[in-house]
């Protein structure tokens, strides 16, 4: 009788034991996913890039084959033309030309695939909070560089932004 | 009886031991893993941050200058903008630059090239085929190359009347070569 409670209580220890090693084991595989959920979120984030700020900057001086009686229209003068549907002399939707323009202009400048560094990219123009251009291309990962930049034409305002995905 | 009872209890003491071990070691590697995989992943961000931002403000330092920069000439001041016009002129006249300034920019080559328009892209530009090509050679390049965006701008003629054509392009800035 003695002998029999004896092996219960240990039987009962060792379950005991068994049971706080799977709690310990279970904690800290929930604390390895909270880790890498927490970094992946921090990625996210992205890193503000000099270089995306200068090619915004040299793009928007761009002199597109949009032309006025000036000659070939600034990309930075086509957004406004494209935003109040003015057309150009030869007749071309000047918002047409807009995308046509910055669609080459991005793909000679950021080249992406899966043999590449960059997996993708975005363009967006936002003009008085409106969005007249949106260029998506490839695979939005969550590292990723980007600026933005803004000027004024009172009274409208235009809010250009650029973000490379990156493996 | 005894004995044997006794050396279970031994038994499940070492156990018990073992598993306190294990569960304070794994711990103790994950608190340490969170806070190193924190903290290097700050470290790894600034030094990409600037190391990207020394070797743009080079090429950048460089596209501003009086040698390159468009300044005013293209209606309003435009910066990230190089004169191309002047950089063919400074390139025709590099040998003359050197000796009197001798290695100014501090830099092992310096070279433009066009992105978009496309056409013409790998043709080197000399004074007779001059805008119809791509590249602009300040000169020679060794050493490491650091680039960036910049709008290549000119005055061209048409039409009996004068107009600024900007395109965009790349300069590129080569240092760290070995004949410094």
């Amino acid at each position: 009788m003695k002998k029999n409670r004896g092996r219960d209580i240990g039987k009962r220890a060792q379950e005991e034991m068994v049971g706080f090693a799977l709690i310990v084991i279970f904690v800290a595989i929930i604390l390895l996913f909270l880790v890498v959920f927490y970094l992946r979120g921090q990625d996210r984030e992205g890193i503000e890039s000099y270089e995306i700020n200068s090619f915004i900057q040299s793009f928007l001086h761009y002199n597109t084959d949009c032309e006025d009686y000036f000659g070939g229209v600034e990309v930075r003068k086509l957004i406004f033309k494209c935003d109040d549907g003015i057309q150009c002399l030869d007749g071309r939707n000047s918002c047409d030309v807009l995308e046509e323009t910055l669609k080459e202009i991005t793909r000679e400048s950021w080249p992406f695939g899966p043999e590449r560094p960059i997996k993708g990219y975005e363009l967006k123009i936002i003009t008085n909070n409106k969005e007249i251009l949106g260029l998506y291309e490839g695979n939005q990962t969550n590292n990723f560089r980007g600026a933005m930049q803004d000027f004024t034409i009172a009274p409208d305002s235009v809010e250009v932004s650029f973000r490379a995905y990156y493996d | 009886m005894v004995r044997k009872m006794k050396n279970k209890k031994a038994q499940m003491k070492i156990q018990q031991m073992a598993f306190m071990l294990i569960a304070v070691t794994l711990f103790f590697v994950f608190a340490g893993l969170f806070f190193a995989m924190i903290v290097f992943s700050d470290i790894r961000k600034a030094a990409e941050g600037l190391e990207e931002r020394n070797a743009l403000l080079l090429v950048s330092k460089l596209a501003n200058s009086p040698e390159f920069a468009c300044g005013n000439a293209f209606g309003s001041f435009k910066t990230s903008c190089i004169d191309a016009d002047k950089a063919m002129a400074l390139k025709n006249n590099i040998e003359l630059y050197k000796d009197l300034k001798g290695n100014f920019w501090g830099v092992d080559g310096v070279e433009i090239k066009k992105i978009y328009p496309t056409d013409y892209a790998e043709i080197e530009c000399d004074s007779g085929n001059y805008p119809e090509c791509g590249k602009i050679t300040i000169f020679q390049k060794q050493g490491i190359g650091v680039s960036n965006f910049v709008a290549l701008c000119r005055k061209e003629g048409s039409g009996g009347f004068i107009e600024d054509k900007c395109e965009l392009a790349k300069i590129i800035v080569y240092y760290g070569g070995d004949n410094n």
